[in-house]
């Protein structure tokens, strides 16, 4: 196609895959917009597009968005490292020492049926209601699935790989580190993103435990005064930064993938 | 040694090429393997009192039907599987477990995708501390030595399987191993890629005078690589001969056309029938009558 750089550009980003999920969620919209016009609801409990829009608007000129949304990025950002990077190393090293998998396995398997959300009130009783009971929750929500695929990761290490570092003469640390670390990257992948969304799951729930500040605090809030598209707009811009966070751990990790021929992407 | 001379040794004495290396590098002393497997528990013999002497610097070959054991023999040979009963003594020692000194080509594709041809290359050398202007040394003679010097910074999934399997050689070249054990290393290569392959492994095996043990199940590939072909019998293996072939070198294009190849493989083709207990008379008569240039020195 011959034409300008921002036509170029514009070619690019016109791809069936973005214009089918564009009219996609418009139809969403739209079905929503005209259960919102149904005579007999109540606008003030079912706003309409334009009313939420306003209401995005204010949020944002008030600020209140900015700093509820920075407040929430933090907790999840604090708690996804620390939860990913602890689940990382254990799960490696469960998945690869017999014995360090002796230890770690009955813990991992107890943990692995208890939803994060399940902790909250021990937390709470715990450690209090402050900051360090909600990083807590999503720490724990973050573990679990990046663990478990960790683990499965180093079960999933070919064979022919470590024999061919050992005849050419790696130490067992050494193939740990060379061999199957890298190889199961991919599953490191899979599980921090799923890892992303569950962080994002035990992150409102967190914050509706008096929480000063957060997108969950703001749509809890919302709801007890009845500004319902306040709430929605807390919904939406979870679920953007959920996409956003989740587009981000996608290309990473293809960034670090990109020796292999398998996609493991949906 | 002359043409046309069945020599039979007994237990297991290959005649070394010079008196300088009269220890063999790599000797195989009663060498059983069992599988334990199925419930209730059953052992299955793959290998069974394998003797083998190799001689520093030959290339010997190891055939057999599938299912015989060449393979587990290899690995044991490696250290990378422990016999059952017996041992493999490397010049002298006993192997109980990988040495680098004894380097592996596998048959799958073992080079490591997540590095690059150089970093796969320096794998070994860098696993044994060797100082980096030395590895960097290594790495440029050895991807040089196997054609891949344009390619040392991609990954192995830009290259084509033979590429790869000339990473793989290289990679166990570079770590400076004392012998190669290569397990089918070309069987899944297309013939074109396989030609040029054995190609490439004889003029390592020539320039670097390296022993080279080879496992296939290629007539063609045995005749046209080794000095020394070891031909197993069906399970359970056993040594059933020792066939030398002694087709000139170096050996070329030509060479796999020739009378003399064709000779040496059909004494090896007989040999192998009467090692899977199916003798061919007729076809054993006609082998003395072309004058062969593939003898048995030990049955």
């Amino acid at each position: 196609m011959r034409t300008s750089g921002r036509g170029a550009w514009l070619a690019r980003i016109c791809t069936p895959a973005v214009l089918v999920g564009a009219l996609s969620l418009a139809a969403l919209v739209a079905v929503y917009w005209y259960l919102a016009l149904r005579p007999g609801t109540n606008p003030a409990l079912v706003p309409t597009p334009p009313t939420i829009v306003k209401a995005l608007r204010e949020e944002i000129a008030s600020g209140d968005l900015l700093v509820n949304t920075l407040a929430s990025l933090k907790r999840v950002v604090i708690g996804f490292c620390i939860g990913a990077s602890l689940a990382l190393v254990l799960g490696a090293l469960a998945g690869w020492f017999r014995y360090a998998g002796y230890v770690l396995n009955p813990i991992i398997d107890a943990l692995r049926p208890i939803p994060a959300l399940a902790y909250i009130p021990l937390v709470i009783v715990w450690v209090g209601i402050g900051e360090p009971s909600r990083i807590i929750i999503i720490v724990l929500a973050v573990f679990k699935p990046c663990v478990v695929n960790a683990r499965a990761g180093m079960k999933e290490v070919a064979q022919i790989y470590v024999d061919a570092a050992r005849t050419l003469g790696a130490s067992r640390w050494r193939v740990f580190v060379t061999v199957a670390l890298p190889s199961a990257v991919p599953y490191f992948i899979a599980g921090l993103r799923t890892g992303v969304s569950t962080g994002f799951l035990a992150l409102v729930a967190a914050e509706l435990i008096a929480a000063p500040s957060g997108l969950g605090f703001m749509i809890q809030n919302a709801g007890q005064y009845f500004r319902t598209d306040v709430t929605i707009v807390g919904i939406v811009v979870i679920g953007l930064l959920g996409a956003l966070l989740d587009q981000l751990a996608s290309r990473t990790g293809r960034a670090l993938t990109a020796w292999s021929d398998v996609r493991r992407d949906p | 040694m002359s043409n046309g001379q069945a020599v039979k040794r007994t237990p297991a004495t290959i005649k070394p090429r010079t008196s300088a290396d009269a220890t063999p590098v790599l000797a195989v002393r009663g060498l059983t393997h069992r599988y334990v497997m199925g419930s209730p528990p059953s052992a299955l013999t793959v290998l069974s009192g394998i003797d083998l002497d190799i001689a520093r610097g030959q290339f010997v070959c190891i055939i057999g039907e599938s299912g015989c054991g060449k393979s587990t023999l290899l690995r044991m040979m490696a250290g990378l599987l422990m016999p059952s009963e017996g041992q493999v003594l490397h010049d002298g020692t006993a192997v109980r477990g990988v040495r680098y000194e004894l380097g592996f080509v596998f048959q799958q594709d073992a080079v490591f995708p997540w590095l690059t041809v150089e970093k796969n290359v320096a794998y070994g050398p860098k696993s044994r501390g060797v100082p980096k202007a030395e590895r960097e040394r290594l790495v440029a003679q050895w991807c040089e030595a196997v054609g891949l010097t344009a390619f040392r910074k991609a990954y192995p999934k830009q290259l084509s399987g033979g590429m790869r399997k000339r990473v793989d050689l290289a990679r166990a070249y570079a770590n400076s191993p004392d012998i190669l054990l290569m397990d089918e290393p070309f069987a899944a290569l297309d013939v074109q890629t396989k030609a040029e392959m054995q190609d490439a492994v004889l003029e390592l095996w020539r320039s670097t005078g390296k022993t080279v043990v080879f496992v296939t199940h290629d007539l063609d590939e045995a005749v046209f690589l080794s000095d020394l072909v070891v031909v197993l019998s069906s399970r359970p293996g056993r040594v059933h001969a020792i066939v030398r072939s002694t087709l000139a070198r170096p050996r070329a294009a030509e060479t796999r056309v020739s009378d003399a190849f064709v000779a040496a493989k059909r004494t090896l083709w007989t040999t192998l029938q009467e090692a899977r207990g199916r003798p061919v008379s007729a076809l054993q008569s006609q082998t003395g009558a072309t004058g062969a240039q593939a003898t048995i020195v030990r049955a």
